[in-house]
């Protein structure tokens, strides 16, 4: 009725590329946009602290993963790590009277440039041994951590982040930090959504469909590919900047183990690889569906309809969670963006059964 | 050589282990001609396109494309110094679409960059537009424009191979190899296909080496072949006299399939 694509001409070629080529989508994106910069008016702090919040980031973080797995095609089970540098770099940055905003981009190159230095030297393999290179800079980068008190602080320490301000802002209330992690995963959003659909992201994906290809038409393979390590490593480490300020607070090295990061990959995976809507729906479910499991079977065992053992108790939302991500996978490969995906065709075409576009 | 040859193959031997793929070739394709490969299965054709783009260099042997040597390069720098090519088992790239794939073709012009990419209304979007411009000028020259926002994989072979033409052509290259572009087509398709290479040979002043087993479109196309057997010349001329040759005859007895 009011979704839909006919009446919808482009007449010129950047209309034609326009990132939401429907009005209705225009309106759904500016009204998406208002509900959350405004969510800390109608979201309970408690709620917009510990389930918000570091969802806005993980999103922002497993965009920046998916640019380099999704996209270029190149398997990354350290990100982490790559994280974790632009924490704890930013942190000792500010401390050396670095200013916030610099500090941010600076984490953010330092990350880049230690990823594509690990990038590149793991690019001379391919699939499974790039897995173990990459975990390999998961581990480097952990045991460095730790093991340089002038970084970690000590093997136990947790490293306080020092107030700092953005743009004027204190970043200090639980709504300013909420805001700068909204306006950072906005950001990278559109970014992403702008990669697609210039010469760079075609360059990726490219690379990652056919290789032989993408070289005959003069692609070059390698410094295509470390330039996916060292903008998705820049991404990812002003990311981890962020949840240090805004969310941690204080970082301890185990916030960026080799769990943290096959949590990521897994962000990616049930989104749906290369998805800018995958990347928030994966980071969603990731992060929340075992909370809400929990919340779901505990409530259900006090109301006594969950006749099991206190000890089979506590892992039963665990193993729903493990089930459907399993059945998310093997029902829908290409992740939760598909389903979102033929949801919104479905509408674009009522009563009609197929969509093009 | 004279310098009015685009490629220049001098002695060119490619071994694979201990079989010699092809042993000294030489062939010099003229500015704006049309040169046929033919030969038998298996008789060193994909590996002369392999060697002179790049994948499979010659182990002996000189290559240059309008009198630089490009032996030796890589693939993504020959096809930057204006080598593009088609394969003969369709390269698509399966993610994108028909649009984004012929877009691709337009790589070595473009500067892909993550800040053009981010600034994209001050930066990219320029480069894309114009870029746009030129594809949609190839689409139209090969009548893509139906298919112009179908995901690749969904379209027929035939519109496949097309695409991977268009692909080609908007690299406007210097030398345009086509392996086999009419493979599993029925005789429309190929009708069709050989218009359209006569087209674009037209309308952009192409080179082109093609790689073709159909008799019939090789005459239709070509102004000289050269006939391989394994990985010798056996033939090379005018397409009719060299086709004819008692030799190549001898080479195709008993391969019907290549009567069609
Ligand atoms: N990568 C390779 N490794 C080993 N041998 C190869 C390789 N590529 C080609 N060959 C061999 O080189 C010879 C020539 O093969 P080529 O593919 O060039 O033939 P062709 O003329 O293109 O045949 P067709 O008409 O079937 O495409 C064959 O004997 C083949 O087995
Ligand atoms: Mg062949």
């Amino acid at each position: 009725m009011f979704y839909r694509l006919s009446g919808t001409y482009h007449t010129s070629y950047e209309a034609d590329r326009k990132l939401w080529k429907i009005p209705t989508d225009r309106w759904l994106v500016v009204a998406v946009l208002l509900l959350a910069l405004l969510a800390p008016l109608y979201v309970s702090p408690l709620y917009l602290g510990s389930y918000v919040l570091p969802w806005v980031i993980w999103s922002a973080a497993a965009l920046s993963l998916t640019l380099l797995m999704g996209l270029a095609g190149q398997l990354h089970f350290g990100f982490a790590a790559v994280m974790a540098i632009g924490a704890y770099a930013s942190i000792h940055l500010v401390r050396f009277g670095v200013p916030f905003e610099l500090a941010l981009l600076l984490s953010g190159l330092i990350a880049a440039v230690i990823g594509a230095v690990f990038g590149g030297a793991a690019l001379r393999v391919k699939g499974l041994y790039l897995v173990m290179a990459t975990l390999a800079m998961q581990y480097l980068v952990d045991w460095v951590v730790v093991n340089v008190p002038a970084i970690s602080g000590g093997a136990h320490a947790t490293l306080r982040t020092p107030a700092v301000s953005f743009l004027f802002m204190p970043v200090e209330s639980l709504a300013a930090r909420y805001w700068l992690a909204l306006g950072w995963a906005v950001l990278l959003t559109v970014f992403f959504m702008n990669v697609k659909r210039t010469s760079f992201g075609r360059a990726l994906v490219a690379i990652r469909d056919k290789d032989f290809a993408a070289a005959v038409i003069g692609v070059d393979p390698f410094k295509t590919k470390l330039m996916a390590f060292f903008t998705s490593s820049f991404m990812g480490g002003v990311t981890g900047a962020i949840l240090a300020f805004c969310f941690y607070r204080a970082v301890t090295p185990e916030q960026f183990g080799f769990n943290v990061s096959i949590q990521l990959v897994a962000m990616v995976l049930v989104g749906g690889l290369g998805s800018v809507i995958g990347s928030w729906l994966g980071a969603g479910f990731v992060l929340l569906a075992p909370i809400f499991l929990t919340n779901l079977v505990s409530g259900l065992a006090a109301a006594g309809w969950v006749p099991v053992s206190q000890n089979f108790l506590s892992h039963l939302p665990l193993m729903i969670y493990g089930a459907m991500i399993i059945g998310f996978l093997l029902l829908e490969p290409l992740g939760l963006a598909k389903i979102y995906d033929n949801i919104r065709k479905y509408f674009l075409v009522w009563p009609f059964r197929h969509a093009r576009s | 050589m004279s310098s009015d040859h685009v490629l220049v193959c001098d002695n060119i031997v490619r071994r694979f282990g201990g079989v010699v793929a092809l042993k000294n070739v030489s062939v010099a394709v003229g500015r704006g001609e049309i040169f046929g490969l033919v030969g038998p299965n298996g008789s060193g054709k994909t590996t002369l396109v392999n060697a002179i783009t790049g994948f499979y260099p010659p182990q002996e042997g000189r290559i240059t494309l309008d009198g630089q040597q490009i032996n030796g390069l890589k693939p993504f720098r020959i096809a930057s110094m204006g080598v593009a090519r088609t394969f003969q088992n369709v390269a698509l790239f399966h993610g994108m679409s028909v649009l984004d794939n012929i877009l691709m073709g337009r790589h070595i012009f473009m500067k892909p960059n993550p800040l053009a990419s981010f600034f994209y209304p001050w930066w990219a979007r320029k480069e894309e537009v114009a870029h746009r411009r030129h594809v949609e000028e190839v689409i139209d020259l090969l009548q893509l424009a139906p298919a112009r926002d179908e995901h690749v994989d969904v379209i027929p072979l035939g519109l496949q191979k097309r695409v991977e033409l268009a692909r080609a052509l908007c690299a406007e290259p210097r030398l345009l190899v086509l392996d086999e572009p009419m493979a599993g087509m029925n005789q429309e398709e190929k009708e069709y296909m050989v218009r359209f290479i006569l087209d674009a040979q037209e309308a952009l002043g192409l080179t082109v080496l093609i790689i073709e087993h159909h008799m019939d479109v090789v005459t239709a196309l070509c102004d000289r072949v050269l006939v391989l057997n394994n990985g010798q010349e056996i033939a090379q001329g005018p397409a009719r006299e060299a086709i004819a040759d008692p030799r190549v005859v001898e080479a195709y007895i008993g391969k019907p399939r290549h009567a069609a």
